[in-house]
């Protein structure tokens, strides 16, 4: 913490707190992909895997892959970036997919078996439907804490 | 009652206080969702485990079953030289995964299926195939198993942590701040109505003059 910020009665109890709390919303988000990548090179690694913020890697399970793959074509294959993001807005019952195409729509909706509206380049989804997509995506979703709600975010 | 934070009485003290009150709030909010999270996950990879368990103990019993059968054909001693033969090294592809900020283990077991196992077809009944693909099976389900629980115990782990931090910010972090701006809007307060007493009091004493 730097020295204007502490304050000069401020316990050592409370400095480790406020800390403690500045450590965890820095590692929150540090899981997250340095960058995505599409479905259709991820099926020709050897060991298909992503780099994160902190520095270690994600791995796909070539399972959840295939399984992808067996419900896109090519070119939705070359479209399909992964990890998918689900963000988490602070305070709020719906979380959010978020999908750059139709391809993530496509994806969210044969596993869900139902139709789906994107709004603002994002899929709301409720609590029950993202535990059907984590069920079947585990390693190929990932989640996204949004510092402020999505209201207030600009749209990608 | 929450604790007061020993600070001097100042504007800036207060201002600072509020600005680590509405950050306070802003990490409650948001490790309140991770944990609310983490427990999806906790209780969803808890069912798959309990299911996992099961089928695996049934793989087990067929395995086991099918292997007495083929001993019972084939005899002990032939069967284990046939087994000898079939002995190969299993390749396990390790890495993780990360759930809302918990690194957990991913296995995934290389060439399950085979074509071939490694012992003569046409010397060997087909019960020796059935338990052997049953044994597969068995394989598969152990390594998913592992995942799983290993995933589970983690998960665990880190609810606990984010418990603790969430109660920590709910029933002392917060409340210890928000009495303590309270208590120093008093304080503006009181030096309020000491200085405009002090004032009424000094307006007396000059019209008295």
């Amino acid at each position: 913490m730097s020295k204007d910020r502490q304050m000069p009665n401020e316990s050592p109890y409370q400095r480790m707190l406020q800390e403690c709390l500045r450590g965890e919303l820095r590692v929150l988000n540090a899981h997250l992909p340095c960058e995505q990548k599409a479905l259709s090179a991820l099926l020709t690694d050897e060991y298909p895997n992503v780099v994160c913020h902190d520095g270690s890697t994600h791995l796909f399970k070539r399972r959840e892959l295939e399984y992808l793959a067996g419900m896109l074509d090519t070119d939705e294959q070359a479209a399909l970036l992964l990890p998918i993001l689900i963000e988490a807005n602070p305070g709020q019952d719906e979380m959010a997919i978020i999908c750059r195409g139709k391809v993530e729509d496509k994806v969210t909706a044969k596993i869900l078996d139902m139709p789906v509206t994107t709004k603002q380049k994002r899929i709301m989804l409720y609590k029950p439907q993202l535990a059907l997509i984590r069920k079947s995506l585990k390693t190929t979703t990932q989640y996204l804490f949004a510092p402020k709600s999505s209201s207030t975010l600009a749209p990608l | 009652m929450p604790q007061l934070i020993k600070v001097r009485p100042t504007k800036i003290e207060l201002i600072k206080l509020r600005r680590r009150l509405s950050l306070a709030i802003r990490i409650q909010k948001i490790v309140k969702d991770r944990l609310s999270i983490l427990m999806l996950e906790f209780l969803q990879i808890a069912r798959e485990t309990a299911q996992a368990r099961r089928g695996l103990l049934e793989e087990f019993s067929e395995a086991y079953k099918a292997s007495s059968i083929a001993v019972g054909y084939q005899g002990y001693i032939a069967l284990e030289k046939d087994l000898l033969a079939s002995e190969q090294d299993l390749e396990i592809t390790t890495g993780s995964r990360n759930v809302a900020g918990a690194r957990v283990p991913s296995f995934e077991l290389k060439g399950a299926e085979k074509a071939t196992r490694g012992y003569s077809l046409a010397d060997t009944s087909s019960c020796l195939d059935q338990t052997a693909q049953r044994a597969e099976k068995c394989l598969e389900d152990i390594v998913i198993l592992a995942e799983l629980q290993s995933s589970l115990e983690l998960l665990g782990r880190e609810i606990n942590r984010t418990k603790r931090i969430v109660n920590a910010l709910e029933y002392l972090i917060v409340p210890s701040l928000q009495a303590t701006i309270k208590y120093l809007y008093m304080k503006f307060e009181e030096r309020d109505r000491e200085e405009k007493s002090r004032l009424k009091r000094v307006k007396v004493l000059l019209e008295q003059r």
